[in-house]
This record gives structure tokens, sequence and C-alpha cells, in this order.
């Protein structure tokens, strides 16, 4: 095991007592960005890549990528405690977090959600060490035409397993689409969609979505249903926090499932935001306790988070070794890593052994740190919940007006945001279900360029998604995946029909 | 009191007219095949189309099933007492900036509307812009907008 | 006199002493919009020279640089041109700043901001995979050969990089398909994967792959080698590549300004302290290893020089540009 040597040497080069400083200090820091929506990782980051210029690579990596940890975690508090998801990645965590909070069990919610999260990055930190060479050589298979149906694969999984009215799913996801599609086009670079508002041509930005379809469209819902007349009680409980992580172990099997989808997500071009919301999809097509999805069950937690986080951790292997950065914040450490004087590339590996293998070894500590730091978090957020519901509602709307001028220092946004609130509380009332939206405003451009970069590479010839055993194999399971169970639900009907007859 | 039937018509006549200016909006992109490969409009375009189908049988079906209550006059206040103040908080934005907007609708909303003592709203008030501006204009530096009234007070 | 007045005349000269006498100099923090994505070559230029002045203590106010990437970077020129008169705030670009206008329906033109300065020229370089043809010669007969097939990744439509792929098609009278990714990070990778047969990416966009022995560049798009330097791989550097026009492809030149602007109703003396300060950040030590590491050519061009520049290089676009019906009513 020559990874094996690698890492403890990239250990002795981490475990400093400055080292450790950073890391708490990184991770505190990112826990506050991660909490407040329109802050996140990549403000962190930046705020702090200057300070870093004076210091050693190693240290420098291990303050920024603590940072990057940090929010991650603290992304999934304000999505369990108030419905608004900070990042893409954590919207699928709303989907049972919330409830489960709402219904008096804000602790154990937050604890499922952190110890599924940080179970998922060790694993995806695992699977670097061990395969590191051999996931970069994965990466490379592909193409626009793989893209493509890696997103197709991830919508498939995830379309038609709630039980909503099926032109209500599609009207929502073709809005979904739409919105994509608004602003610079980058097959084209034409102009699409901005009906007239130049400002739109940046497009419209998922945080400030979200922030209104689900954060200020649940509040609208919340007080039409009366929320303050039942306030939810919670005594801060350090046990409950132990107690709750004790249990994680029953959801081993949605904890494997969930870790390895993430990792493959990963590691492909699919990116944390689908394989979480690819895993939740997977869940609750198979978990024996699918019925009780949505309605606060641990495993909808566990599946989500658990795979938006091994996403996340191994999507940083492509950064290094190819140069590609997976995510927003892995781009701005990529951008530090040049002005370090290092070149992200194949030739990083060899080259800089002690940065890499420090770097590595500071993802294992770094998490640990980090989940030992948010658990500490817990009751404390938790408390939040014992807030009434008139102090806290004027308090949310302010924070997500805040979050949403915030992302691009614009007004038109917090507009649109409103508007957003306004459409998502008509949505909820008239059981639109908003995830495919959702999902489709996230990966629904990249999906179209792939098709139409594949479409220019075949001349048009359809045939590109079958041209070799990957691209069939994804697109021939992202189709059984949307035909088998309608299928089997008509054969079943057409069951009990005929049977009913003689 | 709204009934089914209007919220079903109000979405499906929203969610059309979106659809309708997708697809007019998109046939300036052109649509279809060209020496650029698939034209930048098509596939905004077909999104467009489902849309405004999908409304119609909303619309069709919303206004056939839906007879009963979905909001009745009690909820249908408390959900615009919520909406109607932080409306005019947004509003306010860019007159008063971000700070004097966000601690007046919490004074509005905390001691107007949900009579708490003046002296626990107004610090609340305080507190929570002043934690604004520390976090968002120091920390981080992103200046929250100052509106009209920020341009008046500067030098 | 009052006590304070002479006590302020004493500490404006105190200040004078201690730093060059300028007619402004700022006193808050400022802002360097990147018209790119993180890690993307302007957001590089942009932390570059925020690394210069940081690490020398060239100005005493902290600097941010913000990422405002949207439409190709449309975003970012739209965001500064609302802020006239404003200058905290610095716009970094390239030459898409009167380029984009041209091609694409976007809300500003480049006569909507002040120009500082252009501080370096990036060069253009023809990239094969590893294991493909071995020289230009090779690489037109292969591209010939497959009759149209050949495939061309790169950043963005209708920029620089499919400008440039027009300009070789003609030159070298052969049809190819130009596939658009992200970035030029994106197109190395399809290359290193084999899904596209070449791109013509910046040096520093695909160092890291040419270290890996993923792919190796054919020949440079400028008149002269590029500088002698360390090796880059066991054996070859960056001087040993040929240009273009000895390796047989007749385009001489062609590069990319990184670009420095001002939101307009600016003061000039505003303008002259940015001149200045940039002027000092080329001359620390950082400044020049971003050079060199990144391998671009470094160049001072402000006032006359550079909209003589502008000039210029607009008439070149325009041409290219109107031969493929790319114009629009701007």
């Amino acid at each position: 095991m020559e990874n094996f040597d690698l890492l403890l040497h990239g250990f002795s080069i981490a475990l400093s007592v400055q080292h450790i400083a950073l890391m708490v200090g990184g991770v505190l820091l990112g826990i506050l960005v991660g909490v407040l929506p329109g802050l996140g990782a990549p403000n962190g980051v930046s705020l702090l890549l200057p300070i870093t210029f004076g210091m050693q690579p190693v240290a420098a990596i291990i303050l920024l990528s603590s940072i990057y940890w940090g929010a991650l975690f603290g992304g999934s508090v304000t999505s369990i405690l108030f419905n608004i998801p900070g990042e893409p990645s954590s919207v699928a965590t709303t989907f049972d977090g919330y409830p489960m909070a709402r219904s008096g069990r804000p602790t154990q919610a937050l604890a499922t959600a952190f110890g599924s999260a940080a179970f998922g990055a060790l694993v995806g930190v695992v699977l670097i060490t061990c395969l590191a060479s051999w996931i970069a050589g994965v990466a490379l298979q592909f193409g626009p035409a793989e893209y493509f149906a890696v997103y197709f694969l991830a919508f498939s999984s995830f379309i038609g397993v709630g039980g909503a009215p099926p032109i209500k799913t599609l009207v929502s996801l073709a809005i979904g689409f739409a919105l994509a599609a608004v602003g610079m086009d980058t097959v084209s670079g034409s102009v699409r969609l901005t009906m007239g508002i130049d400002e739109l041509v940046k497009g419209v930005n998922f945080v400030v979505a979200v922030m209104g379809l689900f954060g200020i469209g649940e509040l609208l819902i919340a007080v039409e249903e009366e929320m303050d007349a039942k306030a939810v009680s919670s005594r801060i409980d350090w046990r409950e926090v132990l107690r709750t992580i004790a249990g994680l172990p029953r959801h081993w099997m949605a904890l494997l499932r969930s870790a390895a989808i993430g990792c493959w997500m990963g590691i492909t071009p699919g990116g944390p935001t689908a394989a979480s919301f690819m895993s939740y999809g997977i869940a609750k097509r198979l978990s024996p306790r699918r019925a009780r999805f949505g309605q606060g069950e641990p495993e909808g937690i566990v599946a989500p988070e658990t795979a938006d986080h091994a996403a996340g951790t191994s999507a940083l292997l492509p950064m290094l070794s190819l140069g590609i950065p997976g995510s927003a914040t892995a781009a701005v450490m990529m951008g530090g890593l040049m002005i370090w004087g290092l070149n992200p590339g194949p030739a990083l590996f060899t080259e800089q052994p002690d940065f890499v293998w420090g770097l590595i070894a500071s993802m294992y500590l770094g998490n640990i740190v980090a989940v030992v730091l948010v658990m500490l978090t817990v009751p404390i957020f938790a408390a939040l919940m014992r807030l009434p519901f008139f102090v806290i509602a004027p308090l949310i709307f302010i924070v997500c007006v805040v979050g949403a001028y915030s992302v691009s220092n614009s007004y038109l946004d917090v507009l649109l945001m409103m508007g957003f609130g306004v459409l998502g509380y008509l949505f909820k009332k008239l059981d639109y279900p908003l995830a495919p939206l959702v999902l489709a405003i996230v990966i629904g451009d990249k999906a179209e360029d792939a098709f139409r970069q594949s479409m220019l590479m075949s001349q048009g010839s359809l045939k590109i998604f079958v041209a070799n055993p990957l691209v069939s194999t994804l697109v021939g399971l992202g189709f059984a995946l949307l035909l088998v169970p309608p299928l089997l639900r008509a054969i079943g009907s057409w069951r009990r029909s005929s049977r009913r007859e003689p | 009191m709204l009934s089914r039937r209007a919220l079903e018509t109000l979405t499906a006549a929203i969610t059309g007219a979106f659809g309708v200016a997708v697809v007019v909006s998109s046939l300036d992109n052109g649509i279809g095949w060209s020496s650029g490969g698939v034209e930048s409009g098509t596939f905004p375009f077909m999104t467009g189309l489902i849309v405004v189908a999908g409304s119609l049988y909303n619309l069709v079906r919303g206004w056939l099933r839906g007879q009963e209550i979905a909001v009745r006059s009690a909820e249908l206040r408390r959900t615009v007492a919520l909406f109607l103040p932080a409306a005019a908080f947004v509003a306010a934005i860019p007159l008063v900036g971000m700070y004097v907007a966000s601690a007046g609708y919490l004074l509005v909303s905390l001691h107007l509307q949900n009579r708490l003592p003046l002296w626990r709203s107004a610090l609340i008030a305080v507190v929570a812009a002043a934690a604004l501006y520390l976090v968002f204009e120091r920390t981080f530096e992103v200046a929250l907008p100052h509106g009209l009234l920020g341009a008046m007070l500067e030098p | 006199m009052s006590r304070t007045l002479k006590l302020a005349a004493a500490l404006a000269a105190a200040v004078a002493f201690a730093t060059p006498v300028f007619a402004w100099t700022p006193t808050k923090s400022i802002e360097f919009v990147a018209t790119a994505g993180p890690g993307g070559g302007t957001d590089n230029f942009a932390r570059a020279v925020q690394a210069a002045i940081v690490k020398n203590k060239l100005i005493d106010q902290p600097i941010v640089v913000t990422n405002k990437a949207g439409g190709s970077g449309a975003e970012g020129y739209t965001y500064v041109k609302g802020m006239a008169g404003d200058p905290y705030k610095l716009v970094f670009g390239t030459s898409n700043a009167w380029q984009q206008p041209m091609v694409s329906k976007v809300a500003f033109k480049q006569t909507d901001f002040t120009p500082v300065a252009a501080m370096v020229q990036d060069e253009f370089l023809l990239w094969v995979k590893q294991d493909g043809p071995k020289d230009v010669k090779e690489y037109l007969a292969a591209m010939a050969a497959k009759n149209g097939a050949g495939k061309m990744g790169g950043a963005q439509s209708k920029d620089t990089d499919e400008l440039l792929t027009r300009m070789i098609e003609k030159t070298a009278n052969l049809k190819l398909i130009y596939i658009p990714f992200k970035s030029g990070a994106e197109a190395a990778v399809q290359l290193a994967g084999g899904h596209v047969d070449s791109h013509v990416n910046n040096p520093s966009e695909s160092v890291g792959q040419w270290k890996g022995g993923t792919q190796r560049p054919l020949c440079v798009f400028n008149t002269q080698r590029l500088s002698d330097g360390p090796k880059v791989t066991a054996t070859e550097g960056w001087h040993d590549i040929p240009t273009c026009q000895e390796a047989g492809l007749a385009i001489p030149l062609f590069q990319q300004p990184r670009t420095i602007w001002l939101p307009l109703k600016v003061t000039p003396e505003q303008v002259a302290f940015y001149v200045d300060l940039m002027k000092k950040v080329q001359a620390t030590p950082e400044w020049k290893d971003y050079i060199e590491k990144s391998s671009q050519s470094q160049v001072f061009l402000t006032g006359d020089a550079f909209a003589k520049y502008m000039a210029e290089d607009s008439e070149r676009v325009r041409k290219v540009a109107a031969e493929q019906g790319w114009l629009v009513g701007n």
C-alpha cells in the first residue's frame, strides 16, 4: 500500500498545533457563512485568500478547506430549521429535515444530518486515498454525451417518486427548465429569455429562487396554519445528540447506498446537488420505510446528506488531478493554488506529494474537527426553534431579503425572490411539487448544454447516446428508472382487475 | 375567503402567462437546427409549449373540481398581515436602505402587530440591524444598500 | 487660521511627505470585479494584482475580489457600468469589453467605461492529445482527412477561441466543428479524454495537463517564440514550441489582452492614481512571478496607445464576425 505510507506522511505534516488551530478557526467561520443564506463558502474563502498569500501552501489549503467543511455542515442548519436551503445541495435535506424539526425534534434532525454527513465525507476521503489515480482516469471518460446521460439519470431517478399530480409535476419541471435557460447561452453565445430586463443576462440565481419558493413560501403557509399555536418546545439536551448518533448505524443500508451514490456522482461530473436528489429519490423507491418519507423520516435525511458530502468530498479529487473544480469554493481554492505557485493537474501528485497528501490528511482531520464543533452547536441552533413564531417570521424575512441581495448585490434579485415566494405559496397550496422545479433550475442548463454539445459532435445524430458501453449503460439505467415503476403499477392494476373479472 | 377554484385559476393563469412569454421570447433566438447545431431558442420554446399546454389542462381541471374553500377568511387575514408589511419593507429598501428598513419593519411587526412591549421590540430591531451591519458590511465586506437616505447622509 | 485648520495643514504635510503626492487617494475598500468565474484567467489576473498590492502594501485600503461571471462576463460589466462616478469599483476583463457587444445583445458598450490599462497579453497555442498528430502539418492533414468532422474545443461561443478557430479554418482552407465549453480548463479535460481533437488554450489553462503528459502544444500564435524559461516537461519548455507561422499555419499574431476599467464619470486624478498603482504592481516580484508562471507577455497600454490598440483589434474582429454572420445591431 504505497498510498497508505504517503497518507501517514501526510498526517505527519497536517498534525501540528498551528494546523489544528487553523482548522478550528476555518470550520467556525465556515459554519457562520454556511448558516447565513446568500453568504457561502466562496465568500469565506475569498475573504481569507489574501491572508493566505503569506502562508505555507499546506497551512493555507488547510485553512481554506476547513471553511469548506464548516460551510457544508452549516448549510444544512437553515434547511432543517427554517426550510431555507442555503446551497443547492441541501435542498433535498429539507424534504424530511424540516418536517422533523417542525414536529418538535430539531435536535434529532440536526444530529442525524450532521452524523450522516460526516459518514459520507469520510467515505469520500477514504475513496480518494485508495483510488486516487484510478478515479482521475474515470473522470476523463466523460464527454458531453456522457455528461448528458448522467444528468438524465439524476432526473429520472428523482422524477416520479412523489405522489403529485403528473401534469402539475410536468409544468413545474418545465418552468424550472425555462428559468435555467434565462441569460447568456454557452453554446450559441446569445442572450435568452431576458424579457427586456438587461440585468437578467446573469441568469436566475438558484439561491434567490429557493429562498423564495421554500423559505418565504413556507412562511406564508405556516402563518396560515397558525404555527404560533404550536410553538415547538425543544429542550437543550446534549444526550439527545449522543442518542441520535448512537442510533445512526440502524440506517446502515441507507448510509452505504447513499455514500456509494455520492462518491459515484462526485467522481463523474454529476456533483453534490444531483447526488443528493438522486439518493433521496432512490431511497424513496427502495427503503422499507418509504411510506413515511416526507413526514420527518430519519432515512429521508440520511440519504441526501450522506450523498451530498460524499460527492462534495470526492469532487475535490478531479480538481487536484485534472484542474476542473467541482464547486465554486473548489474554484476559489484553485485560484489560490496558482497564486501559491502550484499548478493543478495530473502532475501535482508527483511534483507536490507533501502538499497533496497533507491536504488529504487534513480532509480526515478537518471533517472530524468540523463534525465535533457542529455537534456542539446543535442545541444552540435547536433553541432558535423556541422563539415565538411572530418574532422568528420577520427575522426570516429579513435574512432572506439580505441573502437574496448579497448573492450579487442586486435589488432585482430581492424582487424576484418575493415573486418566487408567492409562487411557492400557491404551488404548495395546490399540490404542485417544488422539487422538480428546483432540480431543473440547478442542472437544467448543464443538461441542455451537454445535449447540444453532443449534437454538435455527432452532427445531429442521436446515435451518440449509444455510441459506447458507458453512455449506453447510463442512458439505459435512466430509462429503466423512468419507465419501470409506472409499468409495474400498470401491470399490477391490470392483474388486480383481471383477477376480479372471472 | 378564497375558493380552490379561484386559486387554481390564478396559478394556472400565472404559469400560462409565463409559458406564453417564454414561447414568444424564444422565437427571437431561433428554433430548429442551424450550422451552429441546435438553435438556442429550441429548448426554451419546447418547455414554454409544455408550460402553456399544462396550464390549460390545470385551468380546466381546477375549474371543474375546485368547489371547496381553500383559504378561510381568518387564514387569509393572517397571511396578508404577514406579507404586506414584508412587501412594504422590501419597497422601502431603495429609499431608506437595508438597515433602517429592517429595523423599522421589525418594530412595526413586533410592536404594532403583535403587541410586544415597545422597549423589547426596539431592542430586537436595533440589535438585528447592528448585527447585519457587523456581519455583512464589516466582516464580509458585502455592502448592503444604503438607499437614498444613505446617499444624503454621505458627505 | 484656526487651530483645527493648522492641525489639518500639518497633517496634510505629513501625509504628503510619507507618500508621493496624489490629487486623490482611496479612503475605503476597493472592489475588483472579475468578469470570470473563480479560477478563470481573468479571475487569476485580478487576484494576482490584488496579491501584489496587498503583499507590498502599495495602498493601505483593503481590496475585495468579487466574481461576476454571468453572461460570459456581461454581468460584471453591466454591474460596473451602473456605478458611474464610483472610483472604488474596478472591472477586470479581456478584449471582451469591446468584442462581446459586437456579437451578442448585451447591455453595455466599451464606451460605458473609463479605460485604465491593459497589463498582460495572454498567448494562444494549438494543443493536441499526447498521442495526437506530431506537428502542425500532420494535424492539418488529419483534420482535412476528417472532411469537416474534426473537432475543436474552446471556451465560450463567438469569443476569442472561436474567432481563432474560424481564422484557422480560413487560413488552412478546411472545416472544423467548434464545440463551446464553459471554460478552457473544461476544454483541456475534454481533450485529455479524447472527446475533441484539439483546442487553442492559453498556456496557464493547459500547463498542468502538459506536465502530466495528457496533451502537448504544437505551435504558438505569435511572431516569435515564447521567452526561454525552465523546462515544463522533462525535455521541452515553452521556448521549444515553434511559432505557427514557422510550423506551416500562417496566422502571425493572436493574443488576448487583460484589461482594467473604471466606470464613467470618474475624475482624471482618480484614473491617474490607478494607472500609477498598476505601474507599481508591474514592478513587484509577485507580479513577475505571475507573468512567468502563467507564461503571458507583460505589456502596459494606457491612454492613447490603449485606444489605438482597441480600434485596431475591433476592426479585425469585426471583419471575421461579419464573415461569420455574428454581428448584432448594437
